[in-house]
């Protein structure tokens, strides 16, 4: 693939990679969009390749998640996830009210329910939801076997609508 | 208990609020171009101040080293005489340093008579 073939293909998929982005930096605009143009230098600079494995979403989602991962770790180190922790473990519900308040609320508690998930059940269903993925691709993204990504598909699924539940009783 | 539609129905709803505020590609692609520059400056930046310090040191050097060859100019050796050569000039040397003749003193050199006075 040449790089003005590659910039198009970025370009294509670039406002669901924002998704993903935001879903792998805890919903944090700023570092979603350092994540991603990290990504997106590491992919023209050719040092991430695209071999052809998979579909080039999938492998460029898995780019994605492998630097947010990075990253995290460097600002783990520089002490800064410490003090964002202690910012808030609600990352959007401090954003300003507008007008669509209804659909805003639906959306932090759906935002709050996935925060309370494990990481990888998190994931999963962030993949198959949100980007309308497979399962089977979900697992080559998130680097695990199908069996695996399947467990933790059922298991999320199950304790979002839980938590779901719970906020609409409330 | 809620089904898989209504967890759908949660994501579009969050996938349309990222597309909202999701920055163009341009926008990231510009802005990713700029910090790589950014960083390649920064990393070219301590060359820069090592061999600024380099040339700061190397000039103090020079300049030191010039000012202390001038102070210690080393006169020719013809020219040159010992501080302790005052200790040699005696008195009465100067009675050493002629021929003696016959029929004179060394006191009319020294004690001038009337007859010498050219009075």
């Amino acid at each position: 693939m040449d790089d003005v073939e590659l910039r198009r293909q970025l370009e294509r998929a670039h406002a669901d990679c924002f998704g993903w982005a935001m879903a792998c930096c805890g919903r944090h605009r700023d570092d979603a969009e350092e994540v991603l143009q990290t990504v997106y230098l590491t992919v023209l600079d050719g040092r991430a390749r695209y071999d052809g494995r998979s579909s080039f979403r999938t492998w460029l989602f898995g780019v994605i998640r492998r630097t947010a991962a990075s990253e995290r770790r460097k600002a783990w180190l520089r002490g800064l996830l410490l003090k964002r922790e202690a910012d808030g473990l609600e990352p959007e519900a401090l954003a300003a009210p507008d007008a669509k308040v209804e659909r805003d609320s639906r959306r932090y508690s759906l935002g709050y329910a996935l925060a309370q998930l494990a990481p990888r059940q998190h994931e999963v269903l962030q993949l198959v939801f949100y980007h309308e993925l497979t399962v089977d691709e979900a697992a080559a993204v998130m680097g695990v076997s199908v069996g695996s990504a399947r467990t933790h598909y059922a298991r999320g699924k199950a304790r979002l609508a839980t938590l779901l539940g719970d906020a609409r009783e409330v | 208990m809620m089904d898989d539609s209504e967890i759908r129905g949660g994501f579009a709803r969050l996938r349309e609020a990222d597309r909202e505020r999701a920055p163009s590609f341009a926008q990231t692609y510009g802005r990713a171009r700029a910090r790589k520059s950014w960083r390649a400056t920064l990393r070219v930046w301590p060359l820069v101040v090592g061999a600024a310090a380099a040339v700061a040191i190397a000039t103090i050097w020079l300049t030191q080293a010039r000012s202390f060859s001038r102070s210690a100019a080393t006169p020719a050796i013809a020219t040159w005489r010992a501080p302790t050569d005052v200790l040699l000039q005696t008195p009465g040397s100067e009675l050493l340093s002629a021929m003696p003749a016959l029929g004179t003193s060394i006191l009319d050199e020294m004690i001038p008579l009337p007859s010498n006075r050219g009075t």
